[in-house]
């Protein structure tokens, strides 16, 4: 009798499920993305707007082509990392200790943490160079940003931390908004955007190896890892975990396309020399209007603030997780001191090193992103390593198929971060 | 040989690795790449030294009685090329850098989860002895290489002396292989901690250690880690596990607390356990579950004792005296008769200093403070506090008595942030 009871609620159940099928799927990705769109679009920092401003305003739309194999190169290596984190349960600094030992680990969460110290002092520029646009001076945007991000973790949980992040998310509009601004002609765009472009000359190549450099970082992929070991997503969940993952990335990308198209269309189109994201926004008022210029300012300030939030965090969870040490935000400073630690450290350096006068910050931004590029190689290549180790991924290892593209993105990778450092030292 | 003039020598895991092994006569076989502790014993000796001879990938056993001595050299006594064994290990044995070096442990002494940096063996005798685990910088600074230069800047910045972080093998609980927390001993280790803390570490592991840690444990610690863990957490630790052995754990939570865990279960799986429980429980799990979780009926426990009030003091006694163990709440005692009908409470204290002979009529307190079934947590919240009760009785529109919350039950609802 008991039986027969439960039987019937399961086919009603079913029935209901089936009915609700839809619904409820899209519910069940609501509840299990974030960690993929938000590793995308801190990736669109105060680095990345200077790259593809750049990238517009002095090669028009001749390297919007790039963003195509930039997308898919980016879905390769996220898909990895989330796979890892979904069927290890562990953070990817957590999987290199346990597998290449404390020494390797030791060397290489040194290089990580200067890496991404170099990163969070290009981001409070970003903040500074986006309220100076608005007549603020750095003295007092700077360090009220700094306080408002390390109160933020802080103080905050987790659950609301990452509901800001979110909605940090939306503002990346500002840039699809100014793009539309400027009226481009959409049929001259698809063409370039469908036609590969390679020009032989250095200038244009280092901007192409900045372009991916900057879109595929060493910090997303233990960032990306940890929060989808810490959203708790089981195998069967993986699939909402890798639509996460390819939505961000084309999220990504987008914003990219329309920075540079915005670039080339007005700053390129005038012949006006630029050399940073302020001068990119300050060049579109005569050309696009001040409303541009105010609402690529706003993006900048967006995108900085909200990395200079996630770095600090993500360098302190991995250099923790490697070592040990309690690393959480539902703990109080006491509990956590070496993350705690870590974090502010972070914070108060990027704030300092910005606040001295005269500081070469577009030097600083270059070379955060040359060591970001020495890092990455390592990186990948102990990811790949794991990611085929059976002892941790069971049957979710890489298939041969998968195995044979991401050697070739990987290499390719390594390929382009070495012809940056090497064109960035000559 | 005897005890005392036996020279005691503390030894790192991280120097023995890679030592050379060479034989009697000085030719070499290759480098030490990992050691066989057995691990029954509550210091675990060093039963087997894994080595990979020179120059090859493939790893050979040595057992430990053909160690003659670890010095800079490890010697054998040993002649190629019969003696070595296949590189396998038995049941009871554990392998100390693979199991251990860099892998996560359970401090069950401090209650945290620790990341392990080096092992400290003790040598007497002839025999190595697995003694303490190394969790701080200094363990992780010899790793690296660098612990003299770590001491000295220490010693130079800070004028402070960097010393080892030991943890006695005894308190130490290992996470890595499933196989380890089966052993007796260590299931013995994690019970030892307190259930809330036991819960934290469980909420801290990931999904797989999880599990794997919660199955390892009796069903007793089970359910009392349990009532401590997260509500989420609850679910996935749950649904993990067959109907029998859920219902089993579920029995020994009390009502209040097996009620909310089963309401958030999906109800095929919810219903699935209920089957498997005692009827009785089932029963008033059951009844609990038809109110909402935040109301007074999804708070209340229905685990409480309650007599007749023509029952004497000494009846009194000896149910509290049986239900000690089992009951939510024995600081009250309430006084309603066969259906239900609620008269009024006596307190322990009241009980414990009473006449046996005398009845409960004779000792009943009537200014009852009670709710209805559909009281919120608010209201219920404002009743302790003005009254300053331990507990509140919940009763039905006909003023029978249906549970009782207790101010822990009370807690959870109203402040869920402390003690996180």
């Amino acid at each position: 009798m008991p039986e027969n009871r439960s039987g019937t609620t399961t086919t009603a159940d079913a029935q209901k499920i089936s009915r609700k099928g839809f619904w409820r799927t899209l519910a069940i990705f609501f509840a299990l993305i974030g960690p993929g769109i938000i590793t995308s679009n801190v990736d669109n920092d105060a680095g990345g707007i200077t790259t593809y401003s750049l990238a517009g305003s002095e090669f028009g739309l001749t390297l919007l082509w790039t963003l195509i194999p930039i997308t898919a190169a980016l879905i390769i290596v996220q898909e990895m990392c989330a796979r890892m984190g979904v069927v290890s349960g562990k953070g990817l600094s957590d999987l290199i200790r346990e597998r290449f030992g404390a020494k390797a680990t030791f060397y290489l969460m040194i290089a990580l943490f200067f890496t991404n110290l170099g990163n969070t002092i290009s981001e409070f520029a970003g903040v500074a160079a986006s309220l100076e646009i608005f007549g603020v001076s750095k003295y007092f945007s700077v360090p009220v940003s700094a306080f408002f991000v390390w109160w933020l973790v802080v103080k905050g949980n987790y659950k609301s931390v990452e509901k800001v992040f979110l909605v940090a998310c939306v503002f990346y509009v500002s840039y699809i908004i100014s793009g539309f601004m400027v009226r481009p002609d959409w049929t001259v765009i698809k063409t370039e955007f469908l036609t590969p472009t390679v020009r032989f000359d250095s200038r244009f190549l280092t901007m192409a190896v900045g372009v991916v450099g900057t879109t595929i970082a060493p910090w997303m992929q233990f960032y990306l890892q940890s929060s989808v070991v810490d959203k708790g997503l089981k195998a069967e969940d993986y699939q909402y975990a890798r639509m996460d993952v390819i939505l961000g990335s084309v999220i990504v990308n987008v914003v990219a396309f329309f920075i540079v198209m915005l670039c080339a269309l007005t700053i390129f189109q005038a012949g006006v020399k630029i050399e940073s994201a302020k001068d990119a926004a300050l060049a579109l008022a005569p050309l696009a209007g001040k409303y541009c210029t105010w609402l690529f300012a706003f993006g900048l300030l967006n995108a900085s603030l909200f990395a200079a939030s996630i770095l600090p965090l993500s360098t302190a969870y991995t250099i923790c997780e490697a070592f040990g040490w309690e690393s959480s935000l539902n703990r109080k400073f006491t509990e956590a001191p070496q993350f705690y630690g870590l974090y502010s450290l972070m914070v108060l350096l990027g704030m300092g090193i910005i606040l001295f006068p005269d500081i070469p910050l577009i030097s600083i931004m270059f070379y955060s992103q040359v060591i970001n590029g020495m890092l990455l190689p390592v990186i990948l290549i102990f990811m790949l390593l794991l990611v085929n180790d059976r002892r941790v991924m069971g049957n979710y290892v890489n298939g041969w198929i998968l195995n044979l593209v991401s050697y070739a993105t990987i290499i390719v990778l390594i390929f382009l971060s070495g012809a940056m450092i090497f064109t960035s030292l000559t | 040989m005897t005890v005392h003039s036996s020279p005691q020598v503390f030894l790192f895991l991280s120097r023995i690795l890679g030592k050379k092994i060479v034989d009697r006569e000085g030719r070499p076989w290759g480098q030490v790449s990992d050691l066989v502790v057995s691990i029954a014993d509550l210091y675990p000796p060093v039963t087997g030294v894994f080595f990979s001879p020179t120059g090859r990938k493939s790893t050979s056993r040595i057992p430990w009685q053909k160690i003659i001595e670890v010095g800079d050299r490890v010697v054998v006594d040993l002649l190629p090329p019969d003696d070595p064994l296949a590189a396998t290990i038995g049941g009871g044995e554990l392998l100390l850098k693979d199991s251990l070096l860099d892998k996560q442990i359970v401090d069950t002494h401090g209650a945290k989860i620790l990341r392990v940096n080096d092992l400290h063996l003790l040598q007497v005798n002839h025999n190595l002895r697995l003694v303490h685990v190394d969790v701080g910088l200094r363990g992780l600074m010899r790793r690296v290489g660098l612990e003299k230069a770590t001491d000295k800047f220490f010693q130079w910045f800070f004028d402070y002396h960097l010393s080892d972080h030991l943890i006695p093998w005894r308190y130490v609980q290992p996470l890595s292989s499933s196989d380890l927390l089966r052993l007796k001993i260590t299931q013995d280790r994690l019970s030892q901690l307190h259930p809330a803390d036991l819960a934290d570490i469980i909420e801290e592991l990931d999904i797989h250690k999880r599990s794997e840690v919660f199955q390892s444990l009796d069903v007793e610690t089970a359910a009392e880690a349990l009532e401590e863990t997260d509500p989420k957490i609850q679910v996935r630790l749950i649904e993990n596990l067959n109907p029998a052995r859920a219902s089993d754990i579920i029995e020994e939570m009390s009502p209040s607390e097996a009620a909310d865990l089963l309401g958030d279960l999906p109800k095929d799986k919810a219903e699935g356990i209920l089957n498997e429980m005692e009827k009785e429980m089932a029963e008033d799990v059951k009844e609990l579950l038809v109110h909402p979780e935040e109301k007074a009926g999804g708070l209340m426990t229905t685990s409480f004792p309650s007599l007749p009030p023509q029952a004497t003091v000494e009846e009194a006694l000896n149910l509290l005296r049986r239900g000690a163990e089992s009951l939510d709440l024995i600081y009250y005692l309430y006084v309603a008769d066969e259906e239900g009908h609620l008269f009024g409470v006596v307190s322990l204290r009241t009980i414990l200093m009473a006449n046996p002979r005398a009845t409960l009529a004779d000792l009943i307190d009537a200014r009852l403070v009670s709710v209805g079934l559909e009281a919120e947590k608010e209201e219920i919240a404002s009743l302790f506090a003005k009254y300053g009760v331990k507990a509140i009785p919940v009763v039905d529109e006909n003023n029978r008595i249906k549970g009782v919350i207790t101010f822990k039950n009370l807690l959870e609802v109203v402040a869920p942030q402390l003690g996180k």
